[in-house]
């Protein structure tokens, strides 16, 4: 692990920046880049310079680099300039036994580097007190935290600090963009809700709460006092530019859902705008956002549109939705779709179940006449052998979409930002106050962005070509 | 004229019936036939595959048209009535009483239209009841909900207010009424004494402060929140829509109350019980209620095309080519003009036929507005990058749309025809009996 990494003297007694803890900054431009498979050897030639993984588990050494899974990625300065070999010391050393000429020469290596070489020297040499067991590693934390922050703006080391500080950004914010929620001020709009609702001289005990998730009785009586910050919340980092647009999401969706013809749970845009005299080409896959304000589940007026409060999840209660598509012109997003029984030859039909954890009917396609729209498989996230994925996720051959729950900081979604910390990132429409859960890599479509055939019409995958039985039940 | 005369004169349809009648109640069993077939049949095939209505977004298409529109249209209408009724009693303006009833009975009428085209509007109407059922959680948070409050508030004062109304009269014009609805009169003046008399007045005149003050909570409030606190359509979203709302909804308000009262006065010859003069000053309330129409109008074009954000630009420019719109404009213009010229010169220019003529136009003009408004707010839907990336909605009521919204016209019409063989249209006084 990376805290761990610091408890090996080698790891800093040559460079002290920890790739792992420090990735999300920007490094003095690689000359050129080698991947290694798993395992390498930490007596490598390769001289340490940084390291990075894309598994987040890297310990980097004096001779190189090792990750606990899958690739490592070292970047190594010129050949030409290489120094005097890092002398092999063994276990248990001390910065006595240094190789003063090698020092002189790290030290000469740091001066390039735009960091605090001062306040690396000095981490590397605790860091060594820390392996000789003279400072606990809280300690060690403790003590550089503020110069770390300082010099990098963030550490990301388990000191005090949240992890949603430590993510990223000075506000505290864990997302781009995401306004803090603590305190039920009426900032929200879920604030302002619940000063109506107390207004409200109705004498009834619910709350707004109620747009989440309630008991299967749905009993009125108000939950927590602020419902609508899930501890989970499932949602979607999208790397639009890995994306292809090839429909397999859509597809995946389709087979997996069941959904009608004409309803994409899954839609794809495909784009085009000018950009400065040029025209750009870009791709945006589109599932529902599972806002965090969701304005669709305010409007409802029977509370079948709900956000789940064990992972933050918008779907709706089949069993209980009237149809007057009040969700639907409330969403910003487009995401809705009326059942209409008409599903496609593309799907066998729906096999995931259909009522959820608490019992109520939500998964799979919704019956005639009753809203749907895509639920993240909701009935994956029930079911234990699947949690954690979706259709699209899983079909999409570039990787492009990374599933998880945004608020845990180990979560693929959450790691797949740090990682592309470079990119660019933007969250659909977010002046809507939604509160949306999808973030994007890449660039934004503009205003004047229009959209354009991609390689692949939904036609061309036969996702619009009506099943045989014509959805007769 | 005397009040027997009078008396006789507004019994006359509850004792007689004539030829006349019986045909206009033929052609109404046969709409209201041809409505519930058509409504059987939406009913079997779904509202998505009988209607024009679809999903906007990737299909192109437009969730809430002709019903929702006509919805907030019934709304309006029914406020015309019971407004009238109860400024009557609360600022004492006695020259309106002779309408008060027929007021009272298009609010009941209208509010039942206007329900009912949200049930045709459903995706599952049979599912109805799940909002009440469900009403005490979603209240807080749901403008759907808020509207059901307060039109099922609305409807219950009218109809007490109706009733009450007319507990002295029945029981004092007992004798005079249709035997085969003894058991509805019985009903109405259960537990009746003369005693009451004094109590049940000051009772409907609070009713009828209570209803005054719903009015613009009604349409001024909830109906134009269904849609001006959504944020996702620009077309929509802002804070201007109760007021302008609420001023078109009285314009059609008070057309619809001329429309209707003109008729039963044609129909009966009640010319001597309901005076030319109510015709005259109805009008002129209407002419100013259509020139504020036309003034909200134009607020919304201006702020719509003059340096607006580009979506909300684009918007009103759409609209303006539509040719709906200026259908709207010709009819409130052409109706404005129309309207003072009759108060200007009411020896040449003023007559009721032509009153109620202007009245049509601006009934349909306001219900064209609205039914825009709904549709075009869903047309050019959400906020740029989104809204250029979709394509831009399009929407056209099928025939089964058109025949069951104006089947809820000719419904309407039909609870008018029934109302006017059970209950007086035109108040009497207990008093003159007794």
């Amino acid at each position: 692990m990376c805290e761990n990494g610091f408890t090996d003297p080698r790891l800093l007694s040559g460079v002290y920046i920890n790739s792992c803890t420090f990735k999300t900054q920007s490094y003095p431009k690689p000359d050129r880049t080698v991947t290694h498979d798993e395992g390498i050897d930490m007596t490598s030639e390769i001289e340490p310079s940084a390291c990075s993984c894309d598994d987040g588990n890297c310990a980097c050494g004096t001779g190189g680099c090792a990750c606990g899974s899958g690739k490592c990625t070292e970047t190594i300065g010129d050949s030409s300039d290489q120094g005097p070999e890092m002398p092999d010391l063994g276990q248990g050393w001390t910065t006595g036994d240094l190789d003063e000429e090698w020092e002189a020469h790290a030290e000469e290596k740091l001066e390039t580097v735009d960091f605090d070489v001062e306040l690396g020297v000095e981490m590397s040499r605790d860091a060594m007190r820390l392996a000789r067991g003279e400072l606990t590693e809280a300690e060690f934390h403790d003590k550089h935290h503020e110069a770390i922050k300082a010099e990098f703006g963030i550490d990301e080391r388990p000191t005090k600090s949240t992890p949603l500080e430590a993510t990223r950004g000075g506000d505290g914010n864990a997302l781009p963009g995401v306004p803090a929620v603590e305190g039920s001020g009426l900032s929200s709009r879920r604030g302002l809700m619940k000063a109506i609702g107390g207004l409200a001289a109705t004498g009834a005990t619910a709350s707004v709460a109620g747009c989440l998730d309630q008991d299967a009785g749905g009993s009125a009586s108000a939950t927590d006092g602020d419902g609508g910050d899930n501890e989970v919340q499932m949602g979607m980092v999208i790397d639009t530019d890995q994306c292809i647009a090839c429909l397999k999401c859509s597809e995946a969706c389709k087979e997996e859902n069941n959904t009608d013809r004409g309803a994409q749970w899954m839609h794809v845009f495909r784009y085009e705008e000018d950009e400065y005299g040029e025209t750009r080409a870009g791709q945006m896959p589109r599932p529902c956002q599972h806002c965090s304000e969701p304005s669709c589940t305010y409007v409802c007026p029977t509370q079948s549109r709900f956000k789940r409060e064990e992972d933050g999840i918008v779907v709706t209660d089949y069993d209980r939705c009237i149809g007057c598509k009040y969700c639907e012109v409330a969403c910003p997003y487009g995401v809705n779709f009326l059942g209409k029984n008409e599903p496609t030859e593309k799907s066998p039909g729906f096999f995931g179940s259909e009522t959820d954890q608490n019992d109520r009917h939500v998964g799979g396609p919704p019956p005639a006449g009753v809203m749907g729209k895509c639920t993240f498989c909701v009935h994956r996230q029930d079911d234990s052998a699947q949690r954690g994925t979706t259709a699209c996720e899983d079909d999409c051959p570039v990787d492009a979409i990374h599933f998880g729950d945004m608020n845990d900081s180990e979560s693929d979604p959450r790691e797949y930002l740090r990682e592309n910390d470079e990119e660019t990132r933007f969250k659909l429409l977010e002046q809507q106050g939604n509160e949306p859960n999808i973030v994007y890599l890449g660039n934004e479509p503009s205003n004047e962005a229009k959209p354009v055939d991609g390689p692949y019409t939904y036609e061309d995958v036969g996702l619009e070509t009506l099943a045989e039985d014509g959805g007769d039940d | 004229m005397s009040t027997g005369v009078l008396e006789d004169r507004v019994l006359y349809p509850l004792e007689n019936t004539s030829r006349r009648f019986y045909a206009l109640l033929a052609v109404f069993v046969l709409t209201t036939i041809l409505f519930l077939v058509a409504w059987v049949y939406q009913l079997n095939v779904g509202v998505w595959a009988a209607t024009g209505i679809g999903d906007w977004g990737i299909s192109g298409g437009v969730p809430w048209g002709l019903y929702i529109g006509g919805f907030v249209w019934w709304i309006g209408l029914a406020h015309g009535g019971i407004a009238i009724s109860a400024a009557v009693r609360v600022i004492n303006v006695d020259r309106f009483a002779p309408i008060a009833r027929v007021s009272e009975v298009l609010t009941v009428l209208a509010l039942s239209m206007a329900a009912t085209n949200i049930v045709l509007s459903m995706g599952r109407p049979d599912r109805i009841f799940n909002t009440i059922i469900w009403w005490p959680a979603t209240v807080h948070h749901s403008p759907l909900a808020w509207d059901i409050a307060v039109i099922s508030l609305y409807l219950v004062l009218s109809l007490t207010y109706l009733t009450l109304s007319l507990r002295a009269e029945i029981a004092a014009f007992r004798d005079r009424l249709p035997v085969h609805f003894s058991p509805l009169y019985v009903l109405l003046t259960l537990g009746y004494s003369t005693s009451e008399d004094e109590k049940i007045e000051q009772i409907l005149w609070w009713l009828a402060v209570a209803i005054l003050a719903l009015v613009p909570l009604l349409s001024g409030g909830v109906v134009p929140w269904l849609f001006s606190l959504i944020a996702a359509q620009p077309g929509w979203f802002g804070a201007a829509a109760g007021a302008a709302m609420l001023t078109e909804s009285l314009t059609s308000a008070l057309a619809g109350v001329i429309v209707i009262t003109a008729i039963f006065r044609w129909a009966y010859d009640w010319d001597d019980v309901i005076d030319e003069r109510i015709f005259r000053d109805l009008a002129i309330v209407l002419a100013f209620l259509a020139l504020a129409t036309i003034w909200f109008t134009m607020h919304d074009i201006l702020t719509g095309v003059y340096a607006a954000p580009t979506n909300i630009g684009a918007l009103t420019t759409a609209m303006l080519e539509l040719s709906f719109f200026w259908l709207a404009v010709i009819g409130l213009v052409v109706s404005v003009v129309a309207l003072f010229v009759m108060i200007g010169w009411p020896e040449q220019f003023f007559s009721i036929p032509a009153l109620v003529g202007v009245s049509v136009i601006l009934s349909i003009t306001i219900l064209n507005k609205k039914v825009m408004f709904v549709v075009e707010g869903l047309m050019f839907p959400t906020a740029p990058p989104l809204t250029n990336l979709y394509p831009t909605g399009s929407y056209s009521p099928t025939l089964v749309e058109w025949w069951l919204f104006i089947g809820t016209i000719f419904l309407a019409g039909f609870g008018f025809l029934v109302a006017s063989k059970v209950i007086p249209m035109v108040e009497l006084d207990p008093e003159e009996v007794n």
